[in-house]
């Protein structure tokens, strides 16, 4: 899972033991990044 | 057998006409429409593959937006289910354009270049891949080629008489197309629709002329008015004969 | 957001016209004769533009 730090916009790699943290500037409000996938949508 | 029918031009253009036909009757002028508006198949995007979308809009939204933007479309070329891949890519600060939209197929492209898809702020980029398909608007509003598609009676105007003396000068709107007495057809917008304004201080009496309907059709710029016309009375043509052969089995 | 590529109910394309019609009526153009001038005739095109407003400024910092 991929996320980025809304302070120092650098990624940031979560695991279970750590907590919604930051470990670079730890601020606590990370953004989910666009996953790199192509997404096909269905035009209806 | 019916009459053959009479058909006369009052405004003419590429995408945009209008035009009398003598001779038909009411349902078959309906027939037409519907027939422009659900039978002839237009292409339009149906489904599109976001490589990039970090725009302000969902790849839904804008994905919707692409599917109404109307595109050239050779009826002799294709056939109902055919598609076409076209691409996107722009990247900000800048608007997207319909006219951006690039093809695989020459005979397939956006109808109009000026139509904003999505404006781009710095570091925003859209990168996608759409497929285009042909079908009908019966499938789809998206893919209908006519635009506000509609007929009218003609109506008659005459004189009747002298407007009373002391009669109030009140409009008198009409819309659509007069046939005056001696023949002359007149779109009603030429006099603001308003038939005090043509007739003034006269007495008028207008009719519905049987069998005379006005058709007002507008294309998307899929095609052009010819085209859609045709096509639509060949639609209605095939099944007639459709019914004909599975009749006489 | 954006103007809508069509008209909801008549499924004319407006889209095209949105940008010169901005430009016009800040040049101080009265938006009837705008419109009347862009071929935008019937009034379910019109109410298109006269309601419109773009809002990707106004969301574009909270990306």
């Amino acid at each position: 899972m991929s996320y980025k730090c809304s302070r120092c916009k650098r990624d940031v790699e979560l695991d279970e033991y750590g907590g919604v943290r930051c470990p670079y500037c730890g601020h606590r409000v990370l953004l989910k990044e666009r996953a790199p996938t192509i997404k096909e949508v269905d035009v209806e | 057998m019916v009459a053959d029918f009479e058909v006369e031009f009052i405004e003419r253009d590429d995408r945009n006409a209008r035009f009398l036909v003598r001779g038909a009757s009411p349902a078959f002028a309906n027939g037409i429409r519907r027939a422009m508006i659900a039978d002839v198949p237009t292409f339009s995007i149906d489904t599109v593959r976001f490589v990039e979308n970090s725009s302000v809009m969902f790849d839904e939204m804008i994905g919707l937006r692409l599917g109404l933007v109307p595109l050239t479309t050779p009826l002799d070329d294709f056939e109902v289910g055919e598609t076409v891949t076209l691409a996107l890519d722009v990247e900000g600060p800048g608007t997207a354009y319909s006219g951006d939209i690039e093809t695989s197929d020459d005979l397939v492209e956006p109808a109009d270049d000026n139509i904003p898809i999505i404006e781009l702020k710095e570091q925003q980029r859209i990168e996608l891949e759409a497929d285009a398909v042909l079908d009908t608007g019966r499938e789809h509003a998206k893919h209908q080629g006519g635009v506000a598609v509609g007929y009218r009676h003609l109506q008659r105007v005459e004189v009747v008489g002298d407007a009373g003396e002391f009669d109030e000068g009140e409009p008198n709107i009409l819309r659509g197309v007069i046939e005056t007495e001696d023949g002359e057809l007149v779109a009603t917008d030429e006099f603001d629709h308003d038939l005090a304004e043509r007739y003034p201080g006269k007495e008028l009496a207008v009719h519905d002329v049987p069998g005379a309907f006005v058709f007002h059709v507008e294309t998307d710029g899929s095609f052009s008015v010819e085209e859609l016309v045709t096509r639509a009375a060949e639609s209605i043509g095939a099944r007639a004969a459709e019914l004909e052969t599975k009749v006489a089995v | 957001m954006m103007i809508p590529v069509r008209c909801f109910t008549c499924g004319k394309v407006i889209g095209e016209h949105w940008e010169e019609y901005q430009a016009r009526l800040d040049d101080g153009e009265d938006p009837a004769e705008v419109l009347d001038d862009l071929g935008v005739t019937r009034h379910c095109c019109r109410r298109m533009f006269v309601s419109h407003k773009d809002l990707v400024d106004v969301v574009s910092p909270y990306q």
